[in-house]
């Protein structure tokens, strides 16, 4: 049986070829997505261990109460530490350093990295053994001193900067010059993913930073004699309270957890556009096979006839589709690999470069993309190799091959119910009721109503064609008309071809609505918040708005009220919050916060907390003294006095005074602004830009410049969306190609006839690529009717958190169907021409 | 009545190349003559087959010329070749003549349809009738017999109003009384249609409807009846040694 299958293979190829570019995709997205986390993490990790060779200990201020995924909150210790730390036994060496953020300022004027990768200061380390950084032979010195910098190779290459220029640098304040004495390195890397890198002496850095008289952190070697271990536990007794210390090896694994983390949505949207991809070849490989199936009929009731059981038939046709699996999954790896390495330079373009290095293949990528792809074929080929089994051997005498009874469309609709019944309870208990793996309810329940509507399409396909269909003969006579009745011949085969393209048209769609309600929403809460002329922001989030410029914008006679905020974290009683700070006098102008004049009075007067009321039981809150304490460590008692109705600005209110106690360098968040009366937004705007001129990283806008803003962002991630979406379209596209072509051998005969009494090979083609259409909106169609579902039910679902609007962007739909209907035609390009191609005295003898 | 239909002179078709070369026609020279019924006969592989595609401008000669009515067919491209076969030319195919998903009313119509014109209703009437299929004309060609499928084919050949119709074995599928029917109506439709048509068949008893049989052998016309018996036509394949 197995030469009979391998027969079966060596005829079908061109099908095949197409069938298993739907595997070679997904399982490609699986292997790749695998290989470039794997070599990410690889990379970091080795990177990680050369730059702290020497290091068996660091020292760090921190609050293990604060931070977030992105890591933790560091915050400063005094100097003195130090000393505490050299006298303990068994440390051989220790350095302190003092780390921040800074810009430096590109020659165009413009900070560099933007809103990026981190932006980071640090001072110098003259130990080499505990130094990260390195200064090659040639790239200049260490710097020394008030006025000088050292950049790393990476940034300082990317900018055109060289040993000897003049560099302007921006700390919390107005840019700063220093001249770059020196290009460092990290081990063999000249750049660290991205980040820009400046150096200082350990003075000048603690002067910028304005942290005198602080440090950041303090990297120790052990004696020969003690292990890291043991030396944290020798230092931790003569650390000050918010530092503590911790191996190298602890800390460099943190690290590697943290990249891995900020990759994280990487490696899952990755992971998903494969699910998606092979969830979408699945159908295609399933319709491939049944068509296939149906074209052997009598072949394969031959082999019934001539004593094969109906499992060996089943068992033929599964090892076709095993080999075709295991082909094409090998295939799918390779190109996965390939796939890694064009996104580590997307990654690099973007600005997060890897460091080199190989890349990393483990036996875990290569075996799960070959189980996946297996998986996925066989387990769409068993239905229709079941379906094989079925063929009864007279089957090979018959003239008319059985066609499906309508009794089979009555346990379809039930079926196909039931399983959209269970998709929508699925999907209803991840959205709506709060239970964990929320995600996965959604994720299975959208899947379990795409196979539902999938069941049920059939049913739908006569009607739902006969009226796409029905312009069709009057437009283009003959052509059209059998475009129109091919597309009813076999409602099955074009439904289960219109389901494929339907799932990648309803994400797309869904994304659309998903996008348009965000939209919405934020144009209306925007609109409805913001009183505000003016927002100045940071193009660096972690360098903030510097006081100083608030000051200055103050004074500015153009300019009318003024308010600052900052965004921070503080542990209120006994749990962490995100909370606001604002100030009190001039907010309620400029930011509907929802707080009464008299709760703001109060706030001002008492340096008092508002709490929002969204949080739970916030009314037991109000009246209470709770202690607040500051990421710092800076604790002090505060009463909460009333409330605020906004979103988004966290738990808590607390004010720019209580704030300020928090760091040692203190920036705000958000400085919003009104111009002065009589002055127009534009006039009031341009004096903005010119207060905050020396201030490079700083951005002026307007409110609506604000919302253009953020639907750009919206878009871009829209468009990103999709755009990887569009893969499981084209994927689709192709299974419409796939069931053309073999449509098309099925029908090689009366195509034959058609062109001998007379049909040219135009309005051939012309029949072809109707019915391509039909079957590609079709698909849309089902897609768009599912996509809204979907759409409206995790809007609605997220109603609570702000999203208040469900927009159906119906322009954007209508354009939908045209692409898809675009797509068609071209999906029927190559069967079509095929069909016109056709010998027509083959073709008419063709058996 | 005693115009040309189709003038076939020194037609060579040969097949593949080198050693596995075969030749089908070795320079046929023969007229059809407008408003009769020829048949063509011979033993399997004489060419007869070929004969009938490269004068339907289904295939197309290596040297020699088929004159359709006054157009040299050699000289068509593709596309106008396809519309003299639409125009001009009606076909009956041994079987699957017709398009499962059109009833049979618009199985008859096809070819006018494909070329966007109206049936002459007079004619179409009169076709309709003789073909004799009477209420089963709304029906999809896999509710009708084979007798019935062959029947509409013909009908379909006729509805044009061809220079000319060919049939290859139409009746090859049929049952002896399908057979003779669908024999008596091409035989009806010569006569009281003026219909020419050029039939292959190794069928004595169909051939025997024809007005003149032509025999061919080995890619040559060794003989020709006129007006024969079905007895007439067996004995002189005979000869030929089929």
């Amino acid at each position: 049986m197995l030469k009979v299958a391998l027969s079966g293979l060596r005829t079908n190829k061109v099908r095949l070829a197409l069938t298993s570019i739907a595997i070679i995709i997904g399982v490609a997205f699986v292997a790749g997505s695998f290989v470039l986390t794997d070599t990410i993490s690889a990379r970091f990790d080795a990177l990680l261990g050369d730059i702290s060779a020497g290091t068996d200990v660091y020292v760090r201020g921190m609050d293990p109460d604060f931070g977030n995924d992105f890591g933790q909150l560091i915050v400063s210790m005094p100097e003195e530490t130090l000393d505490g730390v050299l006298e303990v036994d068994g440390v051989a060496a220790a350095e302190a350093t003092v780390d921040g953020i800074a810009q430096v300022i590109g020659t165009d004027g413009e900070p560099l990295g933007g809103q990026g990768p981190p932006t980071l200061a640090t001072s110098w380390v003259a130990n080499e053994q505990l130094s990260s950084l390195r200064i090659k032979e040639g790239n200049g010195r260490a710097p020394e001193g008030p006025g000088e910098v050292v950049l790393d190779v990476g940034t300082a290459e990317s900018a055109g900067f060289t040993v000897g220029d003049e560099i302007g640098i921006v700390f919390n304040g107005p840019v700063e010059t220093y001249r770059l004495v020196g290009l460092a390195s990290f081990g063999d890397e000249d750049n660290l993913a991205g980040a820009t890198l400046a150096v200082f002496d350990i003075r000048e850095s603690q002067r910028a930073l304005d942290l005198e008289g602080r440090i950041s952190s303090i990297a120790v070697a052990a004696a020969p004699d003690v292990t890291a271990d043991e030396l944290v536990a020798r230092i931790d007794p003569v650390l000050p309270d918010m530092a503590m210390a911790i191996t190298v090896a602890d800390a460099n694994a943190e690290q590697s957890e943290e990249i891995s983390q900020a990759l994280g949505f990487l490696t899952i949207g990755l992971l998903a556009f494969a699910a998606i991809a092979v969830f979408v070849g699945a159908f295609i490989i399933s319709n491939t096979f049944r068509i296939i199936i149906a074209q052997r009929t009598r072949e394969l009731a031959l082999l019934r006839a001539i004593g094969a059981t109906g499992s060996q038939v089943t068992r033929m046709v599964v090892v076709e589709a095993l080999i075709i699996a295991l082909v094409s999954s090998a295939i799918g790896v390779i190109i996965g690999i390939g796939l890694a390495v064009m996104l580590q330079v997307f990654l690099r373009s973007i600005g997060f470069g890897l460091p080199e290095g190989p890349l990393t293949v483990l036996p875990r990528t290569i075996i799960v993309g070959m189980l996946v792809g297996v998986i996925v074929t066989v387990v769409s080929s068993i239905l229709p190799a079941r379906k094989a089994a079925r063929i009864p051997p007279v089957a090979a005498m018959s003239e008319v091959l059985s066609t499906p009874t309508r009794k089979s469309l009555r346990t379809r609709a039930i079926w196909g119910l039931a399983i959209l019944a269970v998709g929508v309870v699925s999907l209803g208990v991840g959205l709506f009721l709060s239970v964990s793996n929320a995600i996965w309810f959604v994720a299975i329940g959208a899947l379990t109503v795409f196979i539902g509507v999938s069941i049920l399409a059939p049913l739908f396909a006569g009607p739902i064609t006969s009226v796409l269909g029905w312009p069709l003969p009057k437009l283009f006579g003959v052509p059209g008309t059998l475009a129109k009745q091919n597309t009813q011949r076999q409602p099955r085969r074009t439904a289960s071809t219109a389901s494929a393209l339907m799932i990648g048209v309803a994400l797309v769609v869904f994304v659309a609505i998903f996008g348009a309600s965000i939209k919405t929403s934020v144009a209306s809460a925007l609109g409805d918040v913001f009183g505000a002329d003016l927002t100045i922001s940071s193009s660096n989030f972690a360098t903030g708005v510097s006081p100083r410029f608030t000051e200055e914008l103050r004074a500015a006679p153009e300019i009318g009220e003024v308010s600052a905020l900052g965004f921070t974290q503080a542990k209120v009683e006994d749990e962490v919050y995100t909370v606001t700070a604002i100030e009190p006098a001039t907010i309620s102008g400029l930011i509907a916060v929802g707080v009464s004049d008299e709760d703001l009075a109060d706030m001002a007067a008492s340096d008092g907390l508002l709490i929002s009321v969204a949080e739970p039981d916030y009314e037991s809150w109000i009246g209470r003294t709770v202690p607040v304490e500051m990421p710092n460590g800076v604790t002090a008692p505060g009463t909460i006095v009333g409330t605020f109705d906004v979103e988004n600005f966290g738990a808590f209110f607390i004010t720019r005074e209580r704030y300020a106690t928090g760091f040692e360098t203190v920036s705000d968040s958000l400085v919003v602004a009104r111009a002065a009366d009589g002055v127009s937004v534009a006039d009031a705007q341009a004096a903005a830009i010119e207060v905050a001129t020396p201030y490079p990283s700083l951005e002026v806008q307007t409110t609506s410049e604000v919302l253009a803003d953020a639907e750009m962002q919206i878009d871009q991630l829209l468009a990103i969306f999709s755009a990887l979406l569009g893969l499981a379209i084209i994927i689709a596209v192709l299974g419409i190609t796939n069931t053309l072509a073999l449509s098309i051998i099925e029908r090689t005969r009366e195509i034959g006839l058609l062109r001998a009494i007379g049909m040219v090979r135009r309005q051939v083609r012309r029949m072809i690529r109707w019915e391509a259409v039909i079957i590609a909106v079709f698909g849309a169609i089902l897609g768009i009717g599912t996509g809204i579902l979907l759409g409206w039910a995790v809007v609605r679902s997220l109603a609570d958190q702000g999203l208040e609007t469900f927009t159906v962007p119906f322009g954007q739909l209508f354009v939908y169907i045209v692409i898809a209907a675009v797509a068609g035609v071209i999906a029927a390009i190559y069967p079509a021409r095929r069909a016109a191609k056709l010998n027509i005295l083959e073709a008419i003898s063709y058996e | 009545m005693s115009d040309t239909a189709v003038r076939v002179s020194d037609a060579v078709k040969t097949y593949g190349e080198g050693e596995a070369a075969v030749t089908a026609l070795r320079g046929v020279t023969a007229d059809f003559a407008a408003g009769r019924f020829t048949a063509i006969m011979g033993p399997s592989g004489s060419g007869k087959s070929t004969l009938l595609h490269c004068m339907a401008g289904l295939d197309s000669l290596n040297s020699g010329t088929v004159h359709l009515g006054e157009t040299e067919l050699g000289s068509l491209s593709d596309k106008d070749l396809t519309i003299l076969r639409r125009d001009q030319v009606g076909f009956v195919f041994q079987a699957f003549n017709l398009v499962s998903t059109l009833s049979a009313q618009d199985n008859i119509l096809l070819p006018l349809a494909i070329a966007g014109e109206k049936p002459d209703q007079e004619w179409y009437d009169e076709v309709i009738e003789a073909v004799g299929l009477g209420d089963r004309l709304t029906h999809r060609p896999s509710e009708l017999s084979g007798g019935q499928q062959q029947r509409v084919a013909a009908a379909r050949a006729l509805v044009t109003r061809p220079k000319i119709v060919f049939a290859d074995e139409p009746s090859g599928n049929l049952d002896s009384r399908s057979g003779a029917e669908l024999l008596d109506f091409m035989r009806h439709a010569v006569d009281n249609f003026g219909q020419t048509i050029v039939m292959v068949t190794h069928d004595p008893f169909a051939a025997s409807h024809a007005d003149r049989v032509i025999f061919l052998d080995d890619g040559h016309i060794v003989s020709e009846l006129h007006d024969p018996s079905a007895e007439e036509i067996l004995d002189m394949m005979k000869t030929l040694g089929d």
